[in-house]
C-alpha cells in the first residue's frame, strides 16, 4: 500500500482507486482531538459535550476533505474538488472548531498581558483579519502558487494550514470569541462578512470566465475519463466558490441581520413599554394628588376616560 | 543517572527529529515522474515549441486510416503543416492530455483543421483496432486523423525520426492491460514535410494558442 504524508499533485500520475492513506491527516486529526481532551484534563475541567461535538465535527470536516480520495482528487485532478476543499476548510471546519473552543481554554492559552495575547488581539482585530483572509485567499489561488506548492506534499500541507489559519483568524471577530476587545456587532459585522463575500467573487470570476485553464496541474493531470475538459472543470470550480463562499456568506449575513433587527425591535418595544409604564405611573401619581384636592372632579374625569 | 530535565530534552529532540524526517519525506514530489506544471517557456523567437537541432523529414511509411485506406505519410500530408503524434488509445496520461490540449487550442485560436493536419499514429496494433482509433480521436475532434499499421512499419517511422520504438512498461495500475512507453512529444512538420519543432509533454493550451497561428502563417 502506498503511504504519503499529505495529498499533493503529481502531473502524470495515473489515478487509481487504490487507497493511499495520508499519514499527516491522521496525525493532525488525532492531535486536534487528543490535544482538546488533554487540555481539559490538564486544566481539571469537564468536557462540555456540546462543545466537544462541534470540535469533533470540525476535525471530521478537515479529515474528510484532506484524506484519500477527496484530498487527492482535489489537489491533483479536479479544480472543482480543490475549491470545494477550500470552502469546507473555510466555511465549515473553521467555524465549527471555533464554536467548539471553550472561552476558558482560549484565555488559558492566551493569558492576559502576554505577548501571545497581544498577537491574538492584533491578528483578530477585524481590519487585520479581513486583510489576512483575503491576502491568503488571493495569494493561494494564484496559478504560480498552486502549480508550485501543490506539487510537493509539504507545499500542499502548507497551503492547507494557511487556509485553515486564515479562516480561523477571519471568523474570530465575527463569532465574537474571547477576548472581547475585538468583538464586532451589527451592522459592522454584516459589512465585514459582505466585504469578504464581494472580494471572493474576484477569484471566482477569474475561474468562471477564463477561456483557458489557469492551473497547469489540473490541465496536465491524467483525465479520469476521456472527454474530460479542464476548462469546464475550472468554470464549475468558480461556481462552487461563488455558491459555497459568496451565497453561503450572504445567507449568514441575512440571518445575522434579521436576528439583529428583531433584537433591536424587541429592545425598542421594551424601551417603549418602560417609557409608557413610567408615564402611566406619573399620571396615576398626579391623579392621586389631584384626588386628594378635588376628589369628585377627578372621579368624574376618570369616568369619562373609562367610558366605552 | 539522567535527570527529569535531560529526559524531557531527549524526548523533545526525538519529536523534532521525527518531525524533520516526516517533513523531509513531505518535501519531495509525490513520485519521480513529477514534471513542472507551468507549461513551456517561450524561446527567444517567441515560439513555445522546441526547435529541432537535426534535420528530419516526414517518415516514408505507409499506414492505414480508420476506413482502411492506405496513407503514405510523405504524400498524404504534403502541402499542409502537420502535427504528428505517436500514442495509443489505452494511454492514461500523455496521449489524452496532448490531444485534448491541441483540440481545445485549435478551437480557441480559431485555427481550422484545413490549415493544419493533426495526426495520431497508434503504437499499439494489438489493442487499437480501426474502430477503436476512430472513436478515440473523435473524443477530441472529428477532424483529427487516426492511423495505424503493423508494429514494424510504425517502429520504422519512429526510427526515421530518431525516436525510440514503443516498449511495454508493465501492467496499467487501472487494470487495463499493459502500459506502453512511447515518445511523448508532438512533432511539427511544415508544408514541405520538414520537421521543425517538437512540443514535449507539459505543453499547455496557452502554449498551443501561441504557436498554432504561427504554424499556419509561417509553415504553409
Amino acid at each position: 500500500m502506498n503511504v504519503a504524508w499529505w495529498c499533493s499533485s503529481t502531473p502524470g500520475q495515473i489515478w487509481t482507486w487504490r487507497y493511499t492513506p495520508f499519514l499527516g491527516v491522521w496525525v493532525v486529526s488525532a492531535a486536534l482531538i487528543g490535544g482538546y481532551l488533554f487540555a481539559h484534563r490538564r486544566a481539571g475541567r469537564a468536557v462540555d459535550p456540546k462543545l466537544l461535538r462541534r470540535w469533533v465535527f470540525g476535525v471530521l470536516a478537515l479529515f474528510i476533505v484532506s484524506e484519500w480520495p477527496i484530498g487527492q482528487l482535489g489537489v491533483g485532478y479536479f479544480a472543482t474538488i480543490g475549491i470545494a476543499r477550500y470552502v469546507v476548510y473555510t466555511f465549515i471546519a473553521a467555524p465549527l472548531l471555533l464554536a467548539g473552543l471553550p472561552d476558558w481554554l482560549v484565555l488559558r492559552w492566551f493569558p492576559e498581558g502576554t505577548r501571545r495575547r497581544q498577537a491574538l488581539g492584533a491578528a483578530t482585530s477585524w481590519p487585520i483579519a479581513l486583510l489576512v483572509f483575503n491576502a491568503v485567499l488571493f495569494g493561494t489561488h494564484l496559478p504560480i502558487t498552486i502549480d508550485t506548492l501543490k506539487v510537493t506534499q509539504l507545499g500542499s500541507f502548507g497551503v492547507d494550514v494557511l487556509h485553515l489559519g486564515a479562516a480561523l483568524i477571519w471568523w474570530w471577530p465575527a463569532m465574537q470569541k474571547v477576548p472581547a476587545d475585538n468583538h464586532i456587532e451589527e451592522p459592522l459585522r454584516a459589512f465585514y462578512l459582505f466585504a469578504s463575500s464581494v472580494l471572493m467573487f474576484v477569484p471566482a470570476a477569474f475561474l468562471t470566465f477564463s477561456p483557458l485553464p489557469l492551473y497547469g496541474l489540473y490541465e496536465l493531470a491524467p483525465p479520469l475519463w476521456l472527454g474530460f475538459d479542464p476548462t469546464s472543470d475550472q468554470q464549475a470550480a468558480g461556481v462552487v466558490m461563488n455558491v459555497g463562499g459568496g451565497l453561503v456568506l450572504w445567507g449568514i449575513i441575512g440571518v445575522l441581520f434579521l436576528r439583529w433587527a428583531s433584537q433591536r425591535e424587541a429592545e425598542d418595544t421594551q424601551a417603549r413599554r418602560t417609557r409608557d409604564a413610567a408615564t402611566l405611573a406619573r399620571i396615576r401619581a398626579l391623579e392621586a394628588v389631584e384626588g386628594d384636592d378635588d376628589a369628585p372632579e377627578a372621579t368624574a374625569q376618570r369616568a369619562v376616560r373609562e367610558r366605552p | 543517572m539522567s535527570t527529569a530535565r535531560e529526559t524531557t530534552t531527549r524526548s523533545t529532540t526525538l519529536v523534532w527529529l521525527l518531525l524533520a524526517g516526516l517533513l523531509a519525506v513531505a518535501c519531495g514530489p509525490a513520485s519521480a515522474t513529477a514534471i513542472a506544471a507551468q507549461g513551456l517557456e517561450p524561446g527567444p523567437d517567441g515560439w513555445r515549441g522546441i526547435p529541432l537541432e537535426r534535420e528530419r523529414s516526414m517518415p516514408q511509411a505507409t499506414l492505414e486510416d480508420v476506413d482502411g485506406n492506405a496513407v503514405a505519410l510523405g504524400d498524404a500530408f504534403a502541402g499542409t503543416p502537420t502535427l504528428l503524434f505517436f500514442g495509443y488509445t489505452s494511454c492514461p496520461d500523455i496521449c489524452p492530455v496532448h490531444l485534448a490540449a491541441i483540440a481545445s487550442a485549435m478551437d480557441t485560436a480559431g485555427v481550422s483543421y484545413d490549415d493544419i493536419d493533426v495526426v495520431f499514429v497508434s503504437v499499439d496494433p494489438d489493442r487499437d483496432t480501426p474502430e477503436r482509433i476512430g472513436e478515440y480521436v473523435a473524443n477530441f475532434s472529428s477532424r483529427m486523423i487516426g492511423l495505424h499499421g503493423d508494429l514494424e512499419v510504425v517502429e520504422d517511422a519512429l526510427a526515421q525520426l530518431d525516436l525510440p520504438g514503443p516498449v511495454v512498461e508493465g501492467p496499467d495500475p487501472r487494470g487495463e492491460g499493459d502500459l506502453i512507453g512511447h515518445p511523448a512529444q508532438v512533432i511539427g512538420f511544415d508544408a514541405d514535410g520538414e520537421a521543425l519543432r517538437t512540443w514535449p509533454f507539459g505543453a499547455r493550451r496557452s502554449d498551443w494558442i501561441a504557436d498554432l497561428p504561427r504554424i499556419t502563417e509561417e509553415w504553409s
